[in-house]
């Protein structure tokens, strides 16, 4: 016999709630206060895709953290997951945006929660019953919920538009509360945001929402639901009356264009027409930044659009198949519209025809995780959703979202977060930073990458204060290059590996351009390499592998620590358009997947992936020739 | 109210609630229990009703139509009706969708009182005093480092002889290698340091003298000679300054220690005996 034995300090005493009636409110330090540094000293990692237990399906797969645990998680503090295992960063964030689905904000908590009498409709009490019958009731009652909404057959009730609307105010204010007290400018930066589910039968066109701004601001408005059959000018209209009736700032980030059926990053106008000038500049202007990479896979290059790029199809299986609900299958042409290369240079093409290049946007990853835990690495995943931590089971568990085929838990990526070149940790210095778009992308590990275009750069540079020169003779990533006096762009280029982390392989530069017929194209450019490998056929050998799947360890004896070079562009036509950005590419280091099994004794079936070459992408330098400035 | 009062009368004069009451009545005396007048009686009365209109009003923010009030009555005794035989037969046990809702009931009420609480400055001391390096801003250093290669024993041994033959004020002699970082960091916190470096690197300084090169130092990219020649260690952190941290610390674990004390306080007066299958 045992007793079981709770150790609990009684902090709470009623004579200590009742002294604290007119406690000062808490001062936070002011961002004013919060010094900039002349340059961007160390890019800051966030994440700007999480979701919690106020997220309609996060909920459903289980999660019962809120906005308040994500942020101490994020901060670097321990918490209890849902599932129960402590949990904890082995580094910490600098900043976080939570971004719980404005659809139905909380709704299925209240679905879960509210007195089952009340309940009338039969689905919607059915539901109810498996949400409280334990997780896995929960994600069947959620696969179902997500299965009726991409037919557009979610009860009447549940759309409820009076407590809906209540209900989210509610919501958003207990959210904004949270955010507010984890805010502390110079050391942790939280954002409000929301996400923006906008999808058309199942396709994914979501974006998520930040707010440059504090409190004051964001309590005038709530996040808003996409209506049916809502363009995303609906979201951009909303933008707009935020901006012009706080006098405040937000910025929208697609993300999943993977997943979106080749709508994401459409030739047209949405639902079809030529598109105007004046869509791309909205889309522009209100979507500096676009997420490439997170847990539902990758979106930089698809082997189908880039058939010599032979590390295209980063963490692509099981979502090349079908969208985002799967209950419309892909065909090739819609790869176009869904890969982040290929976007940029349709924005190419589209500004030779409007003036105005819609898709010049910068580039970060971030997790999207529905755990309320921010993780992005591979050997402390802690999956997509609450029914994915950690557990035995995880790797194999189908992953369907409510029908039919073929999605697997291995198919998520322990992916990626977002890298910001800022002055400050503050809310004002990391947006502004998006808006220059001077960020990347990382798959997850914590590299620092730096890249500046300009004409006069010599290897001589990187002898002295580069960085200084960089910003003084050139432009940084994200910016547009001008014309110079001649000659071609050179890129002054760093790549430093992740200090707690893997070696690096190579460097790659990834130039796009559009020629005089208005033809597109792309190459990519091993640039710096470790070791004294020598291109074979214009083909640089593979940098090894020292992975041990059965252990699941890798060894930095092959690659390098860091990588520089400057680089000049060998096919420059100053008479057209162009962009260029780095991949950064890891040597082999074991997935998630690999740690499980050693976690969990398993053996994993042939197909599941248990290593790989993690990345960064940076935000693109475009350069455009003097007789088409005019026109943007 | 007398309206509501009016209905409800009407409604127990409906057939269908007395089917229903009375169904029940002849359930429970075949069931062969003692009748035990007190749990027989459903009272649908004022405060009942104005409990129904609330829901009503909460959930589709307007009042129920009579019809629809009639249908939340009956409705309401038949729940009734439903859950009292229910408990009566023991349907309750052994039921996880019930004891998941209760569970979740006792953890809210029990959390409920510390989430509005708001804690005094004398309790937000205690927190600071108790664990001040929590709260404390890291070390700030002016220091120059060079760097050697990948860590290699070679490379050790090559660093630490050359540690002892740099002159007094002299760049150290042995061969470096290009770091694209800063070979001087003018005013940088440790954190910092441990994001740029790594944390060994920026654990390490905190043991290294001042105004000499010292090294081997191993970083996240291999070994380097450090010299600092300045270490900034702030004053211990003041209430003041770290009431947003301390606060949202004490929310937390406040929530949480009542829910463990309220438990703790329930299991006490429980006997739990476990049994693993050997």
């Amino acid at each position: 016999m045992r007793r079981t034995i709770l150790v609990a300090a009684l902090l709470l005493g009623s004579s200590a709630m009742l002294a604290s009636c007119d406690a000062p409110k808490p001062t936070a330090k002011s961002a004013a206060a919060v010094k900039e540094s002349e340059f961007p000293d160390r890019p800051l990692w966030g994440d700007t895709h999480l979701h919690t237990a106020n997220s309609v399906d996060a909920f459903g797969f289980g999660v019962r953290l809120g906005p308040e645990e994500a942020l101490r998680f994020a901060r670097g503090e321990e918490v209890t997951a849902t599932t129960g295992m402590k949990a904890k960063l082995s580094r910490p964030l600098d900043f976080l945006v939570v971004t719980d689905h404005a659809e139905a904000l909380g709704g299925t908590k209240a679905l879960a929660d509210s007195p089952r009498l009340l309940i009338r409709d039969a689905t919607m009490r059915r539901w109810h019953d498996m949400m409280n019958e334990g997780p896995a009731g929960s994600q069947r009652a959620m696969a179902e919920i997500l299965d009726a909404r991409g037919r557009n057959a979610v009860p009447e009730a549940m759309l409820n538009a009076d407590g809906a609307a209540k209900r989210t105010k509610k919501v958003w204010n207990a959210n904004v509360d949270a955010v507010e007290r984890y805010n502390e400018p110079g050391t942790f930066t939280a954002f409000h945001g929301f996400e923006y589910t906008l999808m058309q039968g199942g396709n994914n066109l979501h974006r998520n929402i930040i707010f440059r701004d504090g409190e004051d601001k964001v309590r005038t408005v709530v996040p808003i639901d996409p209506t049916y059959k809502a363009t995303p000018d609906e979201i951009w209209n909303y933008m707009d009356a935020y901006e012009k009736s706080t006098g405040g700032r937000v910025l929208a980030i697609p993300h999943n264009s993977n997943l979106s059926n080749g709508l994401m990053f459409e030739l047209t106008q949405p639902g079809g027409g030529p598109m105007t000038a004046a869509y791309a500049k909205r889309r522009a202007r209100l979507e500096p930044v676009v997420e490439i990479t997170q847990i539902k896979g990758d979106s930089e290059a698809h082997p189908f659009l880039s058939p010599n790029d032979e590390f295209s199809g980063y963490g692509m299986a099981g979502w090349e198949m079908n969208n985002l609900l799967s209950n419309q299958p892909k065909v090739p042409s819609m790869y176009a519209g869904e890969y982040v290369r290929e976007a940029l240079k349709r924005g190419l093409a589209l500004e030779a025809q409007t003036g105005v290049n819609p898709y010049k946007f910068g580039l970060i990853g971030s997790t999207d995780s529905h755990t309320a835990l921010a993780t992005a690495d591979e050997d402390q995943f802690f999956g997509k959703h609450s029914g994915t931590e950690p557990s035995a089971a995880r790797t194999m568990a189908p992953q369907n979202l409510g029908t039919r085929k073929g999605r697997f838990g291995w198919h998520y990526l322990a992916s990626g977060y977002a890298a910001v070149w800022a002055k400050a940790n503050t809310r004002a210095a990391i947006f502004d930073a998006m808006t220059r778009r001077e960020v990347y992308a990382s798959t997850g590990p914590r590299m620092t990458v730096r890249v500046f275009g300009g004409w006069d750069f010599t290897a001589d540079d990187l002898k002295g204060d580069w960085v200084r020169a960089g910003y003084a003779r050139g432009v940084p990533m994200g910016g547009e290059l001008k014309p110079g006096k001649g000659g071609a762009p050179r890129l002054l280029i760093s790549a430093l590996k992740d200090p707690e982390g893997a070696n690096l392989d190579r460097v790659q530069v990834v130039k796009g351009w559009i020629d005089k017929a208005g033809k597109t194209h792309e190459q990519v450019f091993d640039v710096a390499w470790s070791g004294d490998r020598k291109p074979v056929a214009g083909k640089l050998p593979s940098v090894g592998d020292t992975v041990d799947v059965a252990a699941a360890t890798y060894k930095n004896n092959i690659g390098a620590a860091a990588l520089t070079t400057v680089w000049t562009d060998p096919a420059f036509d100053p008479a057209i358009s162009s962009f260029y950005y780095l991949r950064v590419l890891e040597i082999p280091t074991p997935s998630w997947p690999a740690y499980d099994a050693v976690r969990y004794k398993l053996k994993l079936p042939p197909e599941v992936r248990v290593k790989s070459q993690e990345r960064a992408y940076t935000s693109p330098i475009w350069y455009t020739p003097n007789q088409n400035l005019g026109k943007s | 109210m007398t309206a509501w009062r009016t209905r409800a009368a009407a409604l127990l004069r409906e057939p269908l609630v007395h089917f229903l009451v009375l169904g029940a009545l002849v359930f429970v005396a075949l069931s062969g229990r003692a009748p035990d007048l007190g749990e027989r009686r459903i009272i649908v009365d004022e405060p009942v009703v104005a409990g129904l209109v609330n829901h009503h009003v909460r959930a589709f923010r307007r009042p129920p139509t009579a019809e629809e009030l009639d249908g939340l009555i009956s409705d309401h005794v038949r729940g009734e009706v439903y859950y009292r035989e229910a408990l009566r037969l023991g349907l309750d046990a052994d039921d996880e969708v019930v004891k998941k809702r209760l569970r979740n009931k006792m953890l809210a009420i029990a959390g409920a009182e510390a989430e509005a609480a708001r804690p005094s400055d004398a309790e937000l001391q205690a927190l600071l005093d108790a664990d001040p390096a929590r709260y404390a801003a890291p070390p700030r250093y002016r220091l120059a480092q060079i760097y050697l290669g990948p860590d290699a024993p070679a490379l050790r041994a090559a660093a630490a002889a050359e540690i002892g033959r740099i002159p007094k004020g002299a760049r150290p002699g042995i061969t470096t290698q290009p770091l694209p970082l800063p070979a001087r960091f003018d005013d940088a916190s440790q954190t910092d340091l441990a994001e740029q470096l790594g944390d060994d690197f920026a654990t390490a300084l905190a043991r290294l003298p001042l105004g000499t090169w010292m090294g081997p130092v191993v970083s996240g990219f291999g070994l380097h000679l450090v010299r600092i020649d300045q270490r900034v260690q702030p004053p211990p952190p003041r209430l003041a300054d770290v009431r947003q941290r301390l606060e949202n610390d004490w929310r937390s674990d406040a929530i949480r220690n009542a829910q463990d004390a309220h438990l703790q306080q329930l299991l006490d007066s429980y006997a739990v005996e476990i049994k693993r299958p050997s």
